[in-house]
């Protein structure tokens, strides 16, 4: 039973991604998307419980679709290229300069749709003008879903988080830490939106369009209290309201910062940071809403830099991609963390299919004050699908349900998905979705695992470890050291040890 | 005996007026070691081997106060903020025959800091608080250059034990370092007496601890590779006895 439904879930997200790589070109023909707050309020959040007894759900890897969006590039020129030799430059792919997006210092160029994006960039960065040019990328969230209940997050023991706690407890609210995910549950509202028919397969079933629905969010009530959101932006609806039509998002942001010792479901590691939540990767619902943007490279990396130049102090991405490398994302990053903000990212899901690179986090060697988390589970071990290679840095309990079943994944709040995703129980009973119903849900991946490292430094932070490099010195001096003596290719330098980083040096001891 | 009484009282009016000076010139921090070893220097160039002043044998007490500055310079600066501190001590002092003498002294040095992390030379304050307190208790030998002038210079060597402790909050009982370190050390110092019990003197001390720090790698004393507990202590004495 468990097994096949895990098996349908998996399926469901490669149909899903299928789906999307049409999306683009039917965009054009269809009427512009619509989301509209129709209502500041909504009715109050419902508390669905826990679901421990669900079967396990499989972490997140890239889809098998065409990795990345056909009819634009992402280009960056060197400084002092005129404008009549950047349109030169581009006449070469028949490309055109679309207006600037916001937050970046790099341009979206339209070409083709039937081009192939990556021969264009290939060409274009070849020119002596041209800075780095590639196709835009999407980018996936790094998780698996699936749930209060402090005995149950076998996570932080694990890490010796009570006794890191006693030194810190909880960080404070002049930390801000960027989630840059599938949004976040973070206020209520009721949005309306249009629906369009799809299909989660090529040869799969119709689902009809719903018409035009209204959709209720509530904040996630065991994440939200009095100013705890700061600056929240939304990059694949270009708003400010970063509504998580996902749930990847929630429970990650749940991780670093889920409300404690309130009486109420589960903990966060750093439980009085301030969260800013940003929105750069698209959800399922997203797609089926026609969101203008998906989550690609670019609209990463103006999530990124939007974040840093707000005041985060701390990224996470628990998101990431196969395929070429990043330049656009490893620069955006390099100007995160020149600009004072620890950056951690998730080191893929992949181990199982390929143990690909995982192209968000490969530069993280390269870059002091970021560090590539991979995932253990319950048994210290490292998770089935946490990637392997030179660039992980450090490992974080991401959960495995191989060690433990269902409980040993990460148990956080997030949505009810069984009123989420209704899209996976076929055309006759898929309805419109209801993000106003939280349940606490077990989910696994090195999506996982990266909020655990975020949390950490932004305690580290406010303990006085302000210099993103020497958190995450500190983070890989103090990790407990797995597998082989000294660093490797499956834990990194360890699994982070809070306590003892918080600790630092004294005179002889 | 006698000689050594009459010497003494004939010099009672110009003892007063040494005292003051005396006073004045040993209450100083380590910046004046170099001025108080040229004091001790021109003392011990101005002896004449007079009438002495020290007795075949007495037993005398003392207590002390001074300056340590530590040959762990980097480390107690980086954790307690400064690398030198006040020293409270004392001991008791037995003068022998043939102007020979033995001392035992405990003293201690306790500050309080805040644990710190170290990227390169950068440091970080966490702001946990961690107290060191260092005890040492040594066994002095030494001569006493007793040529009947007011001043009487010394100089001796000796073994100490060296008790270094370091307690920082949220630490475990194993956390904290209580442990014992053999160390040695070299003094001189030049003693004036003040009247027929007391006396007071000026002592400047070097000593050394080698390997009582930098054992642990996650201390700050490893990172600057010092590990000696030892250095430089200046510090007036004050004597109750011949």
């Amino acid at each position: 039973m468990k097994g096949s439904r895990m098996g349908a879930r998996s399926v469901t997200y490669v149909a899903a991604a299928l789906w999307v790589a049409g999306a683009a070109t039917q965009h054009a023909q269809l009427e512009p998307p619509l989301a509209l707050l129709v209502s500041e309020v909504a009715p109050a959040a419902m508390d669905r419980g826990l679901r421990a007894n669900d079967p396990p759900r499989a972490p997140r890897t890239d889809a098998v679709a065409e990795p990345f969006l056909r009819g634009s590039l992402i280009v960056r020129f060197r400084p002092g290229t005129s404008p009549e030799a950047q349109r030169a430059l581009l006449a070469q792919v028949d490309g055109t300069a679309e207006r600037p997006p916001s937050d970046a210092d790099f341009d979206i160029i339209a070409i083709a749709a039937d081009a192939d994006p990556e021969a264009a960039a290939e060409r274009l960065e070849a020119q002596p003008d041209v800075a780095y040019a590639q196709a835009r990328y999407r980018v996936y969230p790094r998780l698996v879903p699936n749930d209060p209940l402090y005995s149950r997050q076998w996570n932080y023991p694990a890490i010796d988080m009570e006794r890191a706690w006693d030194i810190n407890p909880g960080a404070t609210p002049a930390i801000t830490v960027a989630v840059l995910d599938s949004g976040v549950a973070f206020r209520a509202g009721i949005m309306r939106y249009q629906t369009r028919p799809f299909r989660l397969a090529p040869n799969g079933a119709l689902f009809p369009s719903l018409g035009t629905i209204d959709v209720p969010f509530a904040a996630a009530p065991d994440l939200v209290g009095p100013d705890r959101f700061v600056a929240p932006r939304d990059f694949i609806w270009d708003t400010t309201t970063p509504f998580d039509l996902d749930g990847h998002g929630t429970h990650v942001a749940g991780t670093i910062g889920q409300l404690t010792n309130n009486g109420v479901g589960t903990a966060g590691i750093a439980f009085n940071v301030r969260i800013m939540p940003v929105k750069v990767i698209a959800g399922t619902w997203d797609l089926i809403f026609r969101s203008p943007q998906q989550g690609t490279d670019d609209v990463v990396a103006r999530g990124i830099r939007y974040a840093v130049d707000n005041g985060a102090k701390v990224i996470n991405l628990s998101i990431g991609r196969l395929g070429p490398p990043a330049p656009v994302l490893q620069e955006a990053i390099g100007y995160a963390v020149s600009r004072g903000a620890f950056v951690a990212v998730a080191a893929g899901n992949d181990f199982e299919t390929g143990n690909r690179v995982e192209r968000l986090a490969e530069f993280a060697p390269q870059i002091d004050g970021m560090v590539a988390v991979g995932a253990i589970g319950r048994d210290r071990n490292r998770a089935f699908y946490s990637n392997t290679g030179a660039y992980l840095e450090i490992v974080a309990p991401g959960g495995s349900t191989r060690a433990g079943g269902t409980s040993g994944a990460i148990l956080q709040q997030t949505f009810d998905f069984d009123l989420v995703e209704t899209y996976l129980r076929g055309p006759a009973q898929y309805r419109a979705p209801r993000f106003d119903a939280f349940t606490y849900d077990f989910l696994q991946g090195t999506s996982m695992a990266a909020p655990h490292v975020a949390g950490f430094a932004a305690l580290l932070m406010q303990q006085g470890i302000t210099a993103p490099a020497a958190v995450e010195a500190a983070m890989k001096r103090y990790a407990t050291d797995l597998g082989p003596p000294g660093r490797d290719d499956e834990f990194g330098h360890g699994l982070i040890n809070p306590r003892a980083s918080l600790r630092g040096l004294g005179l002889a001891r | 005996m006698s000689t050594i009484r009459a010497t003494f009282s004939g010099h009672g009016p110009q003892r007063h007026r040494g005292t003051e000076t005396n006073v004045g010139l040993l209450c100083v921090s380590v910046s004046l070691w170099p001025v108080a070893a040229a004091v001790a220097a021109c003392c011990l160039v101005a002896a004449t081997p007079a009438g002495a002043q020290t007795p075949d044998f007495s037993v005398r007490g003392f207590a002390d106060v001074g300056s340590t500055t530590f040959a762990a310079a980097e480390s107690f600066t980086a954790v307690l903020g400064s690398d030198r501190g006040a020293v409270f001590g004392g001991g008791v002092e037995a003068v022998l025959p043939q102007r020979v003498f033995i001392s035992v002294r405990a003293s201690r040095f306790r500050r309080t800091g805040q644990r710190i992390f170290l990227l390169g030379r950068e440091r970080f304050d966490l702001g946990i608080p961690t107290t060191v307190t260092v005890t040492p208790v040594e066994l002095t030998g030494g001569y006493r250059f007793d040529y009947g002038r007011r001043f009487v210079p010394y100089a001796g060597g000796g073994i100490g034990w060296h008790g270094y402790r370091e307690a920082s909050r949220f630490a475990s009982g194993e956390e904290n370092a209580s442990e014992r370190f053999l160390g040695y050390q070299a003094v001189a110092g030049t003693e004036i007496r003040l009247a027929r019990w007391m006396a007071a003197a000026g002592e400047a001390q070097w000593s050394t601890v080698p390997d009582a720090l930098g054992a642990d790698p996650n201390s700050v004393s490893r990172e600057f590779d010092e590990s000696n507990l030892g250095g430089v202590t200046l510090r007036v004495k004050f004597i109750i006895g011949r």
